[in-house]
């Protein structure tokens, strides 16, 4: 049971993986708590869903689409909501605009489409293997195959291209990426575009996975995925993957060994604890004060 | 620069008696005015007042209710309406909260003067809207309530429900007996209190029929994830699967076990009639979940049928067992105002009482002399072919 | 009282009465977060958790244990200050977002447990509270709130807790016991959070833990930031336009939510500092005193 277990949290985190890097970037950049995060997401499973119940199209092609269908939406949210308020009010208005921005979005689906869950076709053909004691489905495999893949290609980008170092510029210090010439708002727009895109990513595989999307998805998603941001270390690009990992695990133990009554209950009693421990999480760089 | 803040602020304190104004203006201006004790005789038209989410998530019951109530309304307003009157719904969505749920209680009762309230679908929401009800004397007829302590608020209380404490002993009873089940495994959805107060139900009558609970685990509505969960119950090898709550999460856990390699039959209650039960679970739910109601779109009757087919015509979509209970809820107060031949609640409360093996589209009501409602037979419902499908009809026996 | 209570609401409209209620109920609870957020600083995401647990608390005394109204709202009140005092201990450890992430998993961990207690009904709820709340007991105890709440700011104390926002080292250099001060504002603010959470049951006579979920604690900051944080004239203000703004919405119907959302985008962008940004009773009287009406002495 143990290692089925353990298969069934890798699958659970690495979902959770995919948005908490989105919440991870933004922070790292401007320290904005952007809960819209949830709702882009629950966008992404939906744009992923409509083109493949629409169009047809091969779910791996639908989820590159939604994938750009939100670096769009991200990049919109961020224009409207946010930049006009950056500098010129304090970090809790932003958080609140954001969370404006969330209710809007989810009200918006509402009466696009109705309350009710949708499930997503049955494209890819489900077949189980058995690995020693454990069942593994094909779409665990996809899952995880593609959640790696998304975070390495998120880890050459930062740190080999021209964009990805004056986004590393940026979250070290704004005004003196500014200063030398880096243009702040395009980063922090390319930001929300890529964070959007893995949060959609995110979105179209859970629809998959799981078979079920609706429009308050993102709430509760969003949530234990910023929880898994700041286990990790929020602002911490490594910190969010891992971050990711150990809660879809912890959780998902919590309900094996534990009790499945408190789930929620044992995944934020374990982060309170990790927090008290260690304040700036497992991987966060510890925050030193500048008097 | 400092005349021009302390402007801002005059301007912002303006704005909002503005506002305070406009809310009151215009809530003024849709009710008649009538007299202070509110409830009774409102003119040439008779007001039903909904209850139920049309946002939140709790909107897929409250959404269904809305449109079997629009429903009811027109058919009732083309056949003349109630005693000659008008019959108008007054539709306020309550986003599935309780402070919501009191402020359009009482909104409707001391604004709009409704004549009836129609709702909720949730037990604990119906209880704070009862409370308030009883006290004005105004009756309210919940269409979804299935908890205990919901008529107990008093005489303007009613429902329109299978009740879960007659239903499950005959259910557990065919399981048992029928099917030869003997080891269950029970789920509850921790959060859903139709899922809470359901599970002690079957424990009791599980163990009255001498079966044996071999693992009782616990998931939340809302929730996507029941891997743990299933590889969990998939090791304890029960015969039969007991799930108390809504037909999302039903249609979700049976994917998962069958992911899982784990074949076993899920059994519940009402609350798994929805249509997405099937959408949702595909092939995992052929065959593989029965759940017990009132009514049956696959052999119904006469009034079932017309119901169903007008429903169709209308919305372009089947009827769930939400629509059919508010769709009968307002018949059957249209049914005691015309017994009555009076819209006052004080008088067709009485009337309503005695309601007597009403053929309504959800099964057969009739209302105990403590108004609880009863249903008999019930259907035992699978699903054949992606559509649901009457297996057996198994009576009911109340004390 | 009783007598003054029910020639209230034959001359009012109950249903504005009911509206007055729980924006008396809302204020007391926005003033308790505004002392932790608003004054102090310390960002915090689960006031609806100490909401629940004075609640739950008081309901729980009022059935069981038969006691009075006054003892339940003091029982309530005492032991949300307690769970209070528990999550003010770690603030001396974290900092901003990661604090407000144990509120968040402090609010979420207190609805679980609640959804797991027979006492509590569970999921199902917990009915059959005592009808005691009325428009005068609220009022007179937010009006006390607000007065109270002035005195406090005004005092050292409250420069202390604002010194610690503003600059939480500098404040320490200059020898305020950030410790004491941080969690004194955490257990007054969750005894406030508790108390109106006891008028609360007392009022609905039905709570549920689904009541005091994530999206009530949001709606609670937002009532703080929106009126201006640190600000008691903002803070009311702020709880007055939210509580009447999803009333007042009614009309659009099922695009309510979707005017709300868009509006705190409107608002944030408007007035980013909130309505009254940092303005206190002095500041205002003081305008008024400028522009010639009478002043209040020295204030």
């Amino acid at each position: 049971m143990f290692w089925q277990q353990l298969i069934n949290g890798l699958t659970l985190g690495s979902t959770y993986a995919l948005i908490a890097l989105g919440y991870t970037m933004v922070y790292g950049i401007i320290q904005l708590i952007n809960f819209a995060h949830g709702e882009i997401y629950m966008f992404g499973a939906f744009a992923g869903l409509f083109l493949v119940t629409r169009f047809g199209v091969n779910v791996f092609v639908a989820m590159l689409g939604a994938m750009i269908f939100c670096m769009l939406l991200g990049m919109l949210v961020e224009r409207i909501a946010y930049r006009p308020l950056r500098g010129r009010s304090s970090r809790l208005s932003a958080l609140i605009s954001a969370i404006g921005v969330s209710i809007f979005l989810s009200t918006l689906m509402v009466l696009i489409r109705g309350p009710q869950t949708d499930r997503y076709p049955d494209t890819i053909e489900i077949s189980s293997f058995s690995l020693g004691p454990v069942q593994v489905s094909s779409l665990q495999v996809i899952i995880l195959l593609v959640a790696a893949l998304l975070m390495l290609g998120l880890q050459v980008f930062i740190h080999k291209t021209k964009m990805g170092k004056a986004m590393r510029a940026c979250s070290e210090d704004l005004d003196a990426s500014s200063l030398m010439g880096v243009n702040v708002n395009r980063v922090i727009s390319f930001t929300f575009a890529l964070g959007s895109a893995l949060a959609a990513a995110g979105g179209v595989m859970v629809g998959l996975y799981y078979n079920a999307v609706w429009p308050y998805m993102g709430l509760m998603a969003g949530l234990k995925a910023f929880a898994a941001a700041v286990l990790g270390g929020i602002g911490s690009i490594p910190g969010a993957m891992l971050g990711g990992l150990c809660s879809g695990v912890l959780e998902i133990f919590g309900v094996a060994y534990l009790a499945s009554s408190y789930r929620d209950a044992i995944a934020f009693g374990i982060l309170i604890v990790v927090l008290l421990v260690r304040p700036q999480g497992i991987l966060g760089k510890p925050i030193s004060k500048k008097v | 620069m400092k005349l021009l803040r302390h402007r801002r602020i005059v301007a912002l304190l303006t704005m909002l008696t503005m506002l305070v104004r406009l809310a009151a203006g215009c809530g003024g201006a849709k009710t008649t005015s009538g007299d202070k004790t509110g409830g009774t005789e409102s003119g040439d038209v008779v007001k039903l007042g909904f209850l139920g989410a049309l946002t939140g998530s709790v909107a897929n019951y409250g959404i269904p209710g809305k449109k079997g109530m629009e429903m009811a309304i027109d058919e009732l307003n083309a056949a003349g309406g109630i005693l000659g009157k008008k019959v108008v719904g007054i539709y306020e969505d309550n986003k599935g909260e309780s402070s919501e749920v009191a402020n359009i209680t009482q909104k409707y009762i001391s604004r709009d003067k409704v004549n009836a309230i129609v709702g909720d679908p949730c037990t604990g929401l119906t209880k704070v809207a009862a409370e308030i009800c009883q006290k004005n004397n105004v009756v309210i007829f919940s269409a979804g309530a299935t908890g205990t302590g919901v008529v107990e608020y008093g005489d303007c209380v009613f429902r329109n429900t299978l009740l879960d404490k007659f239903a499950v002993p005959a259910v557990v009873d065919w399981m048992i007996n029928t099917k030869g089940w003997k080891k269950f495994a029970v789920v509850t959805s921790l959060n859903n209190g139709y899922s809470t107060a359901l599970t002690p139900v079957f424990k009791e009558a599980i163990k009255a029929k001498n079966g044996s609970i071999v693992i009782e685990e616990s998931v939340n509505d809302g929730d996507t994830d029941f891997s743990a969960q299933i590889t969990k119950i998939k090791q304890a090898k029960p015969d039969v699967l007991v799930f108390t709550g809504y037909y999302n999460e039903a249609a979700l856990m049976q994917r998962e076990a069958q992911k899982q390699g784990l074949d076993i039959v899920l059994v519940g209650g009402d609350g798994l009639y929805g249509q997405d039960l099937c959408k949702l679970g595909g092939k995992a739910v052929e065959e593989r979940v029965i759940f017990y109601c009132g009514f049956s779109s696959d052999q119904p009757s006469p009034e079932t049928a017309k119901f169903i087919k007008d429903y169709r015509a209308r919305y372009d979509e089947d009827p769930d067992m939400f629509s059919a209970q508010y769709y009968d809820a307002v018949m059957i107060l249209a049914k005691a105002m015309t017994d009555a031949k009076s819209t006052d609640p004080a008088v067709f409360k009485k009337e309503l009482a005695k309601v007597k093996d009403y053929p309504g589209v959800s099964g057969n009501t009739t209302f105990r002399p403590d108004r609880e409602p009863i249903k008999s037979p019930i259907c035992l419902i699978t699903i054949k072919n992606g559509k649901f499908a009457l297996l057996e009809k198994i009576p009911v026996k109340v004390e | 009282m009783i007598v003054m209570e029910q020639y209230l609401t034959q001359y009012i409209d109950p249903y504005y009465v009911r509206i007055a209620v729980l924006l008396g109920i809302n204020i007391v609870l926005a003033l308790g977060l505004n002392l932790i957020t608003g004054v102090t600083g310390q960002l915090s995401m689960g006031h609806a958790g100490f909401m629940s647990i004075g609640a739950y608390t008081a309901a729980i005394m009022s059935i069981h244990a038969g006691t009075s109204f006054g003892i339940s709202l003091l029982g309530g009140a005492l032991m949300a200050a307690a769970f209070g005092f528990l999550i003010g201990v770690p603030t001396l450890r974290l900092e901003g977002d990661y604090l407000a992430m144990v509120t968040i998993g402090f609010a979420e961990i207190v609805r679980v447990v609640f959804l797991n207690l027979d006492i509590a009904g569970r999921a199902i709820g917990l009915s059959g509270i005592p009808s005691e709340t009325g428009f005068l007991n609220v009022w007179l105890v937010a009006v006390l709130v607000i007065f109270l709440n002035t005195r406090l700011l005004k005092s050292r104390t409250g420069r202390a807790l604002y010194a610690i926002r503003e600059d939480e080292i500098a404040a320490q250099a200059s020898g305020i016991n950030t410790t004491f001060y941080k969690i004194f504002a955490f257990v007054i603010g969750s005894f406030l959070g508790g108390l109106a959470g006891g008028f609360y049951a007392h009022y609905m006579t039905y709570i549920n833990p689904q009541d005091f979920g994530f999206m009530k604690s949001i709606e609670l900051l937002n009532m703080v930031v929106l009126g201006g944080m640190g600000s008691i004239p903002g803070t009311i203000l702020g709880s007055v336009v939210l509580t009447l703004a999803p009333e007042m919405l009614r009309m659009v119907a099922e695009y309510r939510l979707l005017f709300y959302g868009g509006l705190l985008v409107l608002m944030m962008i408007f007035r980013p500092n909130g309505l009254l940004g940092d303005v206190r009773w002095y500041d205002i009287r003081k305008r008024l005193a400028r522009n010639g009406v009478k002043s209040y002495g020295t204030a």
